[in-house]
């Protein structure tokens, strides 16, 4: 499954759920990452954004998809960040 | 999927916030560990024991590979998946002769199918020198049909060598670049520019399939086809033999048809050797993961 994820947390905590977020996916820009992921680690991933979230004030959306067969990706301007995997 | 991290740079690895890290002169990166399979280190690259005890832990290979992209090892983690049980009968398969022959036979007939589903790939797309292709898969066939009659490990390894004499004598054919004439195969080093190729894309195989070895319980010293010996791995080229025409041969020849690997660009001499450049290793890598 491939996921969008974009979150609006509070300064406190806004470092922590980077590292989260970084073990799992590939970060694009500013609280925005991307990636493939599997079933569990979607669930895992979700649990631990959870477990530090403050529900009043923190915001998390995920966006998935299936397969990204019938998505269109566009990119312009500096590239910040993003999925590589030769270095 | 998870994906297999491949670094031709220079830095050092490190274990930052529970992920990894790399970090150059230029740039640093985070790579989710989560996502991750294997790692295939190319440049020079300093990690820590800190990152070796992490990357144990989450059960990833580190392939190591020298200047000239030959194989130089593994960081193969503590073995995480123990059965004694499965070790005795694997040896077990090894000593008896039968068995060993058996299962030796059965990567053969892999091997030799897979040459043959290449060779029909472009017999079908050939316009001209159908014939050709249809006198080489038969040839093919007639000495797969002794691999039955073999007796002996040898013996097996004879038929396997003449059929594959036969397929390597199609790829001239089949590559209509005269800067890549097959000539013969030759290894380390080998001495045109369509072996170093060759020769690189194999390596990369035998290395997946040794990763895809340690998440089994075989142990990958133990092989059959080849003989199990004091000093590396053999199981995963036995295993690779089957994937090599079809992951690889294939491959090699859609890049050099569509030109996407030239004479000047992708390969380097050094003392009459060839080797890929960087670009070269960069591009195969790309697209073996296609």
């Amino acid at each position: 499954m491939f996921v969008i994820l974009v979150y609006d947390f509070g300064e406190k905590r806004v470092g922590k759920a980077l590292k989260i977020a970084r073990k799992y996916l590939h970060w694009v820009q500013n609280s925005v990452l991307e990636g493939e992921i599997s079933n569990a680690n979607y669930t895992k991933l979700k649990m631990e954004l959870r477990s530090i979230m403050n529900s009043e004030e923190d915001s998390v959306i995920f966006y998935t998809f299936r397969t990204k067969n019938y998505s269109k990706r566009e990119e312009f301007g500096l590239k910040k960040g993003g999925d590589e995997n030769i270095l | 999927m998870k994906k297999t991290l491949y670094i031709f740079q220079n830095g050092q690895l490190k274990r930052k916030d529970n992920s990894l890290y790399f970090e150059t002169e230029e740039r640093r990166k985070y790579i989710p560990i989560e996502d991750t399979s294997d790692i295939y280190i190319f440049g020079e690259v300093d990690v820590s024991k800190k990152f070796l005890e992490f990357v144990s832990q989450k059960e990833i290979c580190i392939h190591y590979f020298n200047h000239y992209g030959y194989y130089v090892g593994t960081f193969y983690p503590r073995e995480h998946l123990n059965a004694g049980y499965v070790v005795l009968k694997q040896a077990e398969h090894y000593l008896e002769k039968e068995k060993r022959l058996t299962l030796a036979k059965t990567f053969v007939k892999g091997s030799i199918g897979q040459m043959i589903q290449v060779l029909k790939y472009y017999r079908n797309r050939r316009d001209e020198g159908k014939d050709f292709f249809i006198n080489i898969i038969e040839e093919i066939q007639n000495e797969a049909i002794h691999i039955e009659n073999t007796n002996s490990i040898e013996e097996l390894m004879a038929v396997e060598g003449h059929a594959r004499e036969k397929y390597y004598s199609s790829f001239d054919y089949i590559i209509a670049d005269p800067d890549f004439p097959f000539e013969k195969r030759s290894q380390r080093p080998p001495l045109n520019r369509l072996n170093a190729i060759i020769s690189f894309g194999n390596t990369i195989v035998y290395t997946t399939v040794l990763s895809e070895i340690y998440k089994t319980y075989l142990d990958p010293r133990i092989g059959y086809l080849h003989a199990t010996n004091f000093r590396r791995f053999s199981l995963n080229l036995d295993v690779a033999e089957i994937f090599k025409p079809i992951m690889i041969d294939r491959l090699i020849f859609t890049l050099i048809n569509k030109k996407m690997i030239t004479k000047k660009t992708l390969i380097n001499i050094w003392m009459g050797f060839f080797f890929l450049k960087k670009e070269g290793k960069n591009l195969l890598l790309n697209w073996t993961n296609e």
